[in-house]
């Protein structure tokens, strides 16, 4: 299948709104998960974050608008601005039948939700903002984002926990390379720093709970990990066919060349401990990309801070790459700033497409001791690498397993 | 009571006093749409404390409309 085109970005994150920002803070290796602030989170088992405190700053969307949606609809529509700004799109200037939407969510707007349930209880049926209905679902942001520019093209959300928006990215190449659209709004939102939502990830149990000292409670593949931390945010890009890209002169920040998903079929929850579907997914990537395993420059890794998630993980990178694995750079730079569950995705690919440009892996953090030995972990702080081809590896509960790569251009 | 009627729906949706006009729609003057009409009613009926028939007050309301049904149903 046919490379497409990344011709923009655009974050909102705890580690900064905008690819400047966050690209600055990512490869100086600085954390920000903090304890949580919004609300009193303090006798939640995990309560610790990476919260987005100043988005009003950056934002562009009305307080008319603000009250009908949820915050997860909110920061995708200030990542969509970001990304058509960086790309140089003005969407006035488009066929809104050519232009689509692909964004992955896992949880929905809980938020809005949380609130207009306690009003139902509290006052009844009255107390219920008329928006709830429209504000709290997954596909919310997709509406928003559509409605706000006038989109009108084929356009989808996938909701498939926290492989959500790697799936949207893989798909939209998809349907690019089949010419239905001209370009694709693609990514993914996150914001579970609610109560209501805090309290499911609790329930979960695979959160971290070491509260005291929030900046290394997140540790994937380390020794003395405990879980992993939420995060909220949303990364958006602008995807187009190679030759669009070029005729309008676009600055092209990358390629999406080959995507691979599959299921594990063992548990509700838990991953396969043996690894072999992850490994199957990564090497569908890599045919679909017609890339050999020595081609990988760059590894990003799910890294979910849980033995049997980290481990299985690595199974699985050493069926696909067996001995050369020792050689290849792998890192999970979302120990910075959270897992922004099914936006988690699209962050990874948004820091390996700046990886790659600035010959620089970011790093993970808090692995003082490696569980497994013989791997090429990037850790604390980044390290140059020219890096051509990187896979992304993003996995949801459930044994949902999903691989990208992506190519420099 | 038209003031009173603007600045409800201008604390409600969100939009400036200004936009509000006595003698334009709602729908031409602030693109309403039919969730904020729900909302609106709703409100109005909170501050009012009347009871209004969304089938009367629609986006092609103008605020002279709203401030007459109300002030009609006060009457009663």
């Amino acid at each position: 299948m046919e490379k497409i085109a990344v011709t923009g970005i655009g974050v909102v994150s705890p580690s900064g709104i905008g690819k400047r920002q966050f690209w600055a803070n990512i490869k100086s290796g600085r954390s920000f998960i903090k304890q949580i602030t919004r609300f009193d989170a303090s006798k939640y088992p995990s309560h610790i974050a990476g919260q987005i405190d100043d988005l009003e700053k950056y934002s562009h969307i009305s307080e008319r608008l603000l009250k009908k949606i949820d915050p997860f609809s909110h920061m995708a529509l200030v990542a969509s601005e970001l990304a058509l700004q960086d790309a140089g799109i003005e969407i006035k200037n488009e066929d809104p039948n050519l232009v689509g939407i692909f964004l992955g969510n896992a949880i929905g707007g809980w938020l809005y939700a949380e609130t207009e349930l306690r009003d139902l209880y509290l006052e009844g049926r009255e107390g219920v903002s008329p928006y709830m209905a429209s504000a709290w679902f997954p596909a919310a942001p997709q509406g928003q984002v559509s409605i706000y520019y006038g989109i009108k093209g084929f356009s989808k959300t996938v909701v498939s926990d926290r492989a959500s928006s790697l799936m949207a990215l893989g798909y939209a190449r998809k349907v690019l390379y089949k010419n239905k659209l001209n370009m694709i709004l693609a990514g993914g939102m996150e914001a579970p720093v609610t109560p209501y939502a805090l309290l499911c990830c609790n329930t979960y149990g695979a959160l971290s709970t070491h509260n005291e000292d929030p900046q290394v409670a997140y540790r994937p593949f380390d020794q003395g990990r405990s879980g992993f931390v939420i995060g909220e945010g949303s990364g958006i890009v602008v995807l187009e066919n190679i030759q669009r890209a070029k005729d309008r002169g676009a600055n092209i920040l990358g390629f999406i060349s080959g995507y691979g998903t599959s299921c594990d079929g063992a548990d509700r929850i838990n991953p396969a401990s043996d690894g072999k579907e992850l490994a199957r997914a990564i090497n569908m990537a890599l045919n679909d990309a017609k890339a050999r395993p020595e081609d990988i420059g760059y590894i990003s890794l799910d890294g979910l801070a849980v033995d049997l998630w980290d481990n299985s993980e690595i199974k699985a990178l050493e069926i696909v790459f067996g001995n050369s694995l020792k050689d290849i750079p792998v890192s999970c730079p979302k120990s910075m700033f959270g897992n922004l569950l099914g936006a988690s995705g699209a962050l990874d690919m948004i820091i390996a497409l700046l990886s790659m440009e600035h010959s620089l892996v970011a790093p993970t953090l808090n692995l003082d001791t490696p569980v497994l030995k013989g791997i090429n972990y990037v850790a604390k702080q980044a390290r140059e690498y020219k890096v051509n081809k990187s896979l992304i590896i993003s996995r949801g509960r459930g044994g949902i397993n999903s691989a990208l790569v992506i190519e420099k251009p | 009571m038209k003031d009173k009627v603007k600045e409800v729906l201008a604390n409600l949706l969100k939009v400036k006093i200004e936009e509000l006009k006595d003698d334009v729609s709602l729908q031409n003057s602030i693109g309403v749409d039919s969730t904020e009409m729900v909302e609106s009613v709703i409100a109005l009926e909170k501050s009012f404390g009347v009871k209004l028939n969304t089938k009367e007050i629609t986006k092609n309301s103008t605020i002279n409309d709203i401030a007459n049904n109300i002030q009609s149903k006060l009457a009663k």
